[in-house]
């Protein structure tokens, strides 16, 4: 409702100054972070541009969040990974885990490539961010459940996911697998190497969730009809 | 400086060429027509595997060492990182560097008839100080010296698990565990003088043990590493040999002492006593011996050590210099030492390790290969070797 409000609202500053809220009156706009947008020159612009740029003249802008860089390595799946993994807001720590789980991978592939024989080095694949981002795309799944009231009972309905959702339930399967069902005297970093590994190889506990989870939609395919959206 | 590799039919002929190589100085002429050949190959990196040839025109290239020295030379002592780095890429280079060029280079014209000189390397954090300390006792090593290498003097004097009262000197204290893991170190890296080295005293260890005059030093060592009680004052016992007979006209071995993070010998320590009172490192066997062999009174050799902050125990952060991180009574007791300070990689150097790990397939992230991502490690890193290894170990 306030998104369609935004076009009435007039130019308007509060007297006290939001900073780093993440709810901020829709009359803010958005930061640009990219290093390449600054760059451009006047003439590439297009006309909706032009605008903009002269919007942000005059509107106030949002604070960039901590965790968005203009930096070249800067990976959003990669970030949002590390927002679930973190406890307690304690940023720095999951961040020096995820840089660990990443160098993990990365030195156990390398190792292997090392000793392998010139025939078989093409296959290894040593990019851990292409590990990663392989592994969570195994983990997704296609379809999920949702829990439907008809005639008094609730039935397990099949319905499609939201990307995002998908996403979601990758990471959180993950997380959790590593954090319980592992043995306690192992480390995050090893524990998350270990299982990424086998989810990019399309094996483990991940793996194996994914596909329980797709049997009992195939299972209850004949309630899907329950779903009217 | 975008640098292509040889496209993969040229390299087998590389390796071909390269297999013509003997080992010694003396190879210039094979050397400059494969030099010139492999040159897009190896900017990085250099075949000289010989400490005592390495010169200006190799700073910055990378030297591999021969395998079996690392087993002998480096049972422990290495950093861990490091470590890690030659079971990943299966082979260990060291970059050659300034600093270490200039120790080897005085260790090479110094008068071996005069009392041993000091070298300190010091620098900030990970500015490779350890890996220029190796650098310089892999060339001792490759010309025969007899090399007693403490990898971190810091150990010595914190954590410790066992504490004896020294059977010796009753004021002082032993420390059985670091002793006989030294000792057994010692041996490894030394194995071919243990038995030809005498000792020159007899020594007393309990009633009924004792190590005669003339019988070999390996002897003395097996005796420090069976009978772990008496392990620390067979680690003076050996200290004292060797300091009294390097340079002897009857020897015909140099000792090199090189010892990583001296200032632990003179700073304080977080073992506590009994009765919960902190331990003077003064009153350890271990560190008393050995700030005997810092006095440099033996001739012909050299004592080359390093002075870093990692470890250290109740030093500021900011402390890197030599004063500061000695103290007072540790600078006087090295007095007059020769300072040899490491900087951060220089240009150049940078461009080298860059390459060596783009070679290795350290550098995954398609990003870091472009230049916008070598400036963006550049500012990351400041062109510290050890920030650069952290950043580049999870690109």
């Amino acid at each position: 409702m306030s998104a369609s409000l935004s076009g009435l609202l007039k130019p308007w500053t509060p007297r006290v100054f939001l900073v780093r809220w993440t709810r901020y009156n829709p009359y803010y706009l958005e930061p640009e972070v990219r290093k390449e947008a600054y760059s451009r020159p006047e003439t590439a612009l297009s006309a909706e541009e032009k605008e903009l740029q002269e919007l942000k003249e005059t509107r106030p802008i949002k604070a960039a969040p901590n965790s968005v860089t203009s930096s070249v390595f800067h990976d959003p799946v990669i970030s949002k990974f590390i927002n679930m993994m973190m406890k307690n807001g304690e940023k720095f720590l999951v961040r020096g885990i995820m840089a660990d789980t990443l160098e993990l991978l990365k030195r156990k592939q390398v190792e292997k490539y090392h000793k392998a024989p010139p025939e078989k080095k093409e296959e290894i694949e040593c990019n851990p961010y292409v590990i990663f981002h392989q592994a969570m795309e195994n983990c997704k799944p296609v379809v999920g459940l949702a829990s439907i009231q008809k005639g008094g009972k609730y039935y397990q309905v099949p319905i499609p996911l939201k990307d995002s959702r998908r996403r979601y339930l990758a990471m959180k399967w993950m997380i959790t697998e590593c954090r319980e069902n592992k043995h306690r005297r192992t480390h995050m970093p090893d524990k998350l190497s270990q299982e990424l590994l086998a989810a990019w190889m399309m094996e483990g506990n991940v793996i194996k969730k994914k596909f329980e989870l797709h049997k009992m939609a195939e299972a209850n395919r004949a309630f899907a009809h329950y779903r009217w959206w | 400086m975008a640098l292509h590799r040889l496209p993969y039919r040229l390299r087998h002929t590389v390796t071909h060429v390269r297999s013509l190589h003997t080992s010694g100085c003396g190879q210039q002429q094979e050397a400059v027509s494969v030099e010139s050949q492999s040159e897009p190959f190896s900017v990085f990196r250099t075949h000289e595997t010989d400490p005592a040839c390495h010169s200006e025109k190799h700073i910055g290239q990378h030297y591999t060492l021969p395998s079996a020295h690392i087993h002998t030379l480096f049972p422990h002592g290495l950093p861990r990182r490091y470590q890690e780095q030659v079971k990943t890429f299966n082979e260990a280079t060291v970059m050659v560097r300034q600093p270490a060029l200039e120790v080897i280079s005085y260790l090479k014209k110094t008068d071996y008839s005069k009392p041993a000189v000091r070298y300190l390397f010091y620098g900030l954090k990970g500015s490779g100080k350890t890996l220029s300390l190796c650098h310089a006792v892999h060339f001792c090593y490759t010309q025969g010296w007899l090399v007693l290498h403490i990898p971190d003097a810091h150990i010595w004097v914190k954590n410790c698990k066992e504490l004896l009262p020294s059977s010796f000197n009753a004021s002082r204290f032993d420390q059985p565990l670091q002793a006989t893991e030294w000792l057994r170190n010692f041996r490894t890296t030394n194995g071919g003088f243990l038995s030809k080295i005498k000792i020159k005293q007899r020594y007393v260890w309990t009633k009924r043990e004792f190590t005669e005059e003339g019988s070999l030093l390996g002897e003395l060592v097996n005796q420090g590493i069976t009978r772990v009680k008496s392990s620390s004052d067979v680690v003076g016992a050996v200290m004292k040999e060797l300091r009294q007979q390097s340079g002897q006209p009857g020897s015909d071995f140099r000792l090199a002492v090189a010892v990583d993070s001296v200032n632990a010998l003179w700073g304080r320590s977080t073992i506590k006593k009994e009765n919960k009172s902190a331990v003077d490192p003064e009153e350890l066997t271990l560190v008393y011996n050995l700030r005997k062999l810092m006095r440099s009174d033996f001739i012909g050799g050299a004592v080359i050590t390093a002075a870093s902050h990692t470890g250290s125990l109740y030093t500021s952060k900011s402390n890197y210099l030599p004063q500061q991180l000695l103290g007072e009574k540790g600078f006087d007791s090295m007095d007059p030492f020769i300072p040899v300070s490491v900087p951060y990689y220089s240009e150049k150097e940078f461009d080298s390790c860059y390459l060596y790990y783009m070679d290795r397939h350290w550098l995954q992230h398609p990003q870091s290969r472009t230049e916008e991502g070598k400036k963006e490690l550049i500012f990351l890193s400041n062109r510290c070797p050890s920030v650069f290894e952290r950043i580049c170990g999870y690109l």
